[in-house]
């Protein structure tokens, strides 16, 4: 039912088909990449290449992979050493989102006779392929009858006795020449327990520069019946000038099981454990070494100062450029030597190419003891013209001390064919040219000057400050400052003058009652209250600061309750107001009485008011 | 005789720079850089300057193969005229040809923003913009307090000038002290030793190039102690620089 249903809608059946080899493509992906990447790799190192026979060397199988289960080594039968399984251990790492896993088996090799021998043939199975190991190689030497005369006479004191501890410095090379690598080797004999590491003061090293090349891992030896245990510690020095030079004297202080405590000591079990002990210390002889210069005989014109063996290549990121389009020279100088000392290679001056120098980088390696590496001069090189142009060889000198000669050697040379880009013209007005920088097509020269010299002011004049700019902002400040002190002055003295009315109102008040008094006969009705009106607008209008023209009697009542008057006041301003509306349209009802009590009325009021502040 | 040329050219009428620059124009015509130089400069000296002028001083200087002072004047021609596409080019162009170029250029991110806004107009502009804002402003204060009229929108109005006379007087000063206080030259010479101290006896930090700008920070006898655009500093003879 369903699969028809599929069937039937072919758009759904062709998304599912999608899907699932969209599903198919990502399941498959995995596998596919891993067993691309499939890759065994297999590192085989000994801890030491030279050992006495009676000691013990280490041999480390590195497998590593980007599979999950590292197939363990097929070890070669070994005869002359006994075999021991050390263990092993396992690490995981993730490079470029790739994992790989590795794992490492240790062995331990017990000699059963002196002599060379190669430890080859390591490998490991996977998928039915071999891979195999590289070779090492270890060299067994019977110390116990071969130690060095002069290591036996050391190990003895004055008395004859063979000394519990000594420190013995060597170097390989006593006439070395200047910058030539030597190494000296600080060897540590102990053959009583000692508790902590020894503590070395270095050797003073005047006149060498200097690179640790670190601590072995110890080692025993019998000398004269006695097994000691041998720390050693190497150095590489390079004599920095001619004659003789001293290495000082090495200091090493460590804390030894003493002897007479020892005996005494009723805790001796725990003496050891405890740590106790006396501290002792121990120096080396100083060494004379006797720095040769370089011979003169056959020595080049060009001669570059470099000491060593070294080889030389150059290599150009790309043959074919453009015009003026860099062209990076890497120049590797690879081989044992001070590699931070080598000198830079001399190119000739080149007419077709502008050359700049744009890095210089050191890998140093460790070959045994000597020191050696890779020194890297990268060039960059812009052709100024099209065609087939050629990187000359570039030669390069310096000494071989081993064999005590001056040697040369080359890069072979690198021809570059230089296109020519589109639009691209002949022209020698281009002055400069300049590296890593792309001309585009529509950059091959400046643009063209103008023709018209434009807008042209006095030099070194600022809008900021001419006249015009001050002006234009300054002016609106101005007048904005006019007015609003303008506006407020006007306000000061508005607000005064409503003080002088408020303060004049009364008296202007009583002027007007005046002359109302005066006019105190019935005839005479409409006048008088004509007067008792004026006397009590103009005093109200004066007491709020208002016009008077134009005020009704309800108008008044309005503003009175608005400023704050109390009820009774506004009832009789009210009740006056409207006895004289009445006395003026009606002046013949009017009488005497009437008269006086209107006129005491409004001499209350202005009196009541005179006590009232209006806001 | 050159005091006497400057002195006469301060009085000299005006109206013949133009003659003397089409002179100019007319010798980077027939390829005659030199004289072109010569006569772009003699304009110059009366006291007058335009973008174009400082521009086709810059193209003779280039053709002429001076990228130093190529580039200072490109530099001062841009400064009149940000927007000016034939200038833009020019330089640009021009700095390629540094031989040098400085590693680790590091751009202030304020800086950088600023400058993507300030960058194609001319501090003019920017003033007169900043003025036309406050200008405004003030006239609606005087609507406001010197009037007494308006009520809440001449206010609001007012709050929103504040802001833009705010912002754009921020964008002028950051111009002005940007680009005209701030002292820039262009180093000129061929060989340009940059020293650690301000003599000639100091250790030299590094070579200097044509064309590479710098900051000027301090002056001391006869020396500037300059910043590089890589923050890099030293003392350079200021014989060896342009000033732009």
């Amino acid at each position: 039912m369903s699969i028809r249903c599929c069937l039937t809608s072919l758009p759904a059946a062709l998304a599912i088909a999608v899907v699932a080899l969209i599903l198919l493509i990502l399941l498959a992906a995995p596998p596919a990449t891993f067993a691309a990447q499939e890759d065994i790799r297999l590192e085989v190192s000994l801890d030491r290449d030279t050992i006495g026979i009676a000691e013990q060397a280490y041999l480390q199988v590195k497998v590593t992979g980007t599979i999950q289960n590292l197939p363990d080594p097929h070890l070669p039968s070994l005869p002359m050493f006994q075999l021991y399984q050390q263990g092993r251990s396992m690490s995981f790492q993730s490079v470029n989102g790739v994992m790989s896993s590795s794992v490492t088996h240790r062995f331990a090799l017990v000699p059963s006779r002196a002599g060379t021998f190669p430890i080859d043939d390591i490998s490991v199975v996977y998928n039915n392929k071999r891979y195999r190991g590289n070779r090492v190689e270890l060299t067994v030497v019977d110390r116990s009858t071969a130690a060095p005369e002069e290591v036996e006479l050391q190990a003895r004191d004055n008395t004859g006795q063979s000394k519990d501890y000594f420190l013995e410095a060597v170097v390989d090379n006593g006439t070395p020449y200047v910058n030539e690598q030597i190494t000296f080797t600080l060897k540590f004999y102990i053959a009583v327990q000692h508790f902590g590491s020894p503590e070395l003061t270095e050797p003073a090293t005047t006149g060498f520069w200097t690179e640790v090349l670190g601590n072995e891992s110890p080692y025993y030896q019998t000398i004269n019946g006695r097994r000691y245990k041998v720390i050693e510690r190497k150095y590489a020095l390079y004599p920095t000038q001619t004659g003789e030079l001293t290495i000082g004297r090495a200091l090493i202080r460590v804390t030894v099981a003493s002897r007479q405590s020892r005996s005494r000591d009723p805790f001796d079990a725990f003496g050891g454990f405890f740590g106790r002990g006396e501290t002792v210390s121990v120096s080396s002889k100083p060494l004379k070494v006797n720095v040769q210069p370089l011979p003169n005989a056959g020595r080049p014109a060009d001669f570059s100062g470099t000491i060593g063996r070294y080889s030389i290549t150059a290599t150009a990121d790309k043959t074919e450029v453009e015009v003026n389009q860099p062209v990076t020279v890497k120049i590797e100088i690879r081989g044992v030597g001070n590699i931070k000392a080598i000198a830079e290679p001399t190119i000739p001056d080149l007419p077709d190419f502008r050359i700049y120098q744009a890095s210089v980088d050191e890998s140093i390696n460790r070959v045994k003891d000597k020191l050696g590496g890779t020194r890297t001069f990268e060039e960059v090189f812009i052709p100024r013209r099209p065609g087939l142009l050629e990187i000359p060889s570039i030669e390069y000198t310096y000494f071989d001390p081993e064999e005590s000669r001056y040697r040369r050697i080359s890069t072979k040379p690198i021809t570059i064919n230089v296109t020519r880009p589109e639009g691209y013209v002949e022209s020698s007005e281009i002055p400069y040219g300049s590296p890593g920088q792309t001309l585009g097509s529509d950059a091959r020269d400046i643009r063209y000057i103008a023709q018209d010299i434009g807008d042209v002011k006095p030099s070194g004049q600022l809008v900021l400050f001419t006249p015009l700019y001050l002006i234009v902002n300054g002016l609106p400040l101005v007048v904005l400052v006019g007015l609003v002190i303008i506006r407020r002055r006007r306000e000061k003295l508005a607000a005064d003058t409503g003080l002088a009315r408020s303060r004049g109102a009364t008296r202007v008040a009583r002027k007007h009652l005046a002359r109302a008094r005066s006019l105190t006969s019935p005839g005479k009705a409409v006048e008088f209250y004509a007067e008792i009106y004026r006397a009590v607008t103009s005093y109200i209008a004066d007491k709020l600061n208002i016009s008077p023209h134009g005020l009704t009697t309800t108008r008044i009542a309005e503003l009175l309750a608005e400023r704050g008057a109390d009820q009774q006041t506004i009832d009789q301003t009210n009740d006056l107001l409207n006895t004289c509306d009445f006395a003026r349209f009606a002046p013949a009802s009017v009488t005497d009485d009437d008269i006086g009590k209107s006129l005491k009325a409004a001499e209350m009021l202005i009196t009541r008011m005179e006590g009232l502040r209006f806001d | 005789m050159a005091l006497a040329l400057t002195a006469g050219a301060c009085f000299a009428q005006h109206q013949d720079y133009h003659e003397t620059f089409a002179a100019a124009n007319q010798f980077y015509a027939d390829k005659d850089y030199a004289r072109a130089i010569e006569a772009y400069r003699e304009v110059i000296a009366r006291g007058v300057e335009s973008a174009e002028l400082y521009y086709n001083l810059g193209n003779a200087s280039f053709k002429h193969g001076d990228l130093g002072h190529a580039i200072a004047n490109y530099l001062k021609a841009r400064r009149l005229a940000p927007d000016n596409e034939d200038i833009r080019h020019n330089l640009e162009f021009a700095r390629r040809f540094t031989a040098v170029q400085m590693q680790g250029v590091r751009l202030n991110p304020i800086e950088t923003f600023l400058e993507s806004i300030v960058g194609p107009y001319t501090l003019g502009q920017l003033a007169w913009l900043s003025s036309l804002f406050f200008v405004l402003l003030v006239l609606a204060l005087i609507m406001r307090w010197g009037l007494g009229t308006g009520g809440a929108s001449v206010g609001a109005v007012a709050i929103a000038l504040v802001v833009l006379v705010a912002v754009s007087s921020t964008l002028t000063t950051y111009k002005y002290r940007h680009e005209y206080l701030r002292q820039r030259a262009v180093i000129i010479a061929e060989q340009s030793p940059v020293f650690t101290g301000p003599s000639q006896k100091s250790e030299i930090e590094l070579q200097g190039s044509p064309g590479l700008v710098v900051e000027i920070l301090a002056e001391k006898d006869g020396f500037y102690n300059v910043q590089f655009e890589n923050q890099r500093r030293g003392w350079i003879d200021k014989e060896l620089v342009a000033e732009v």
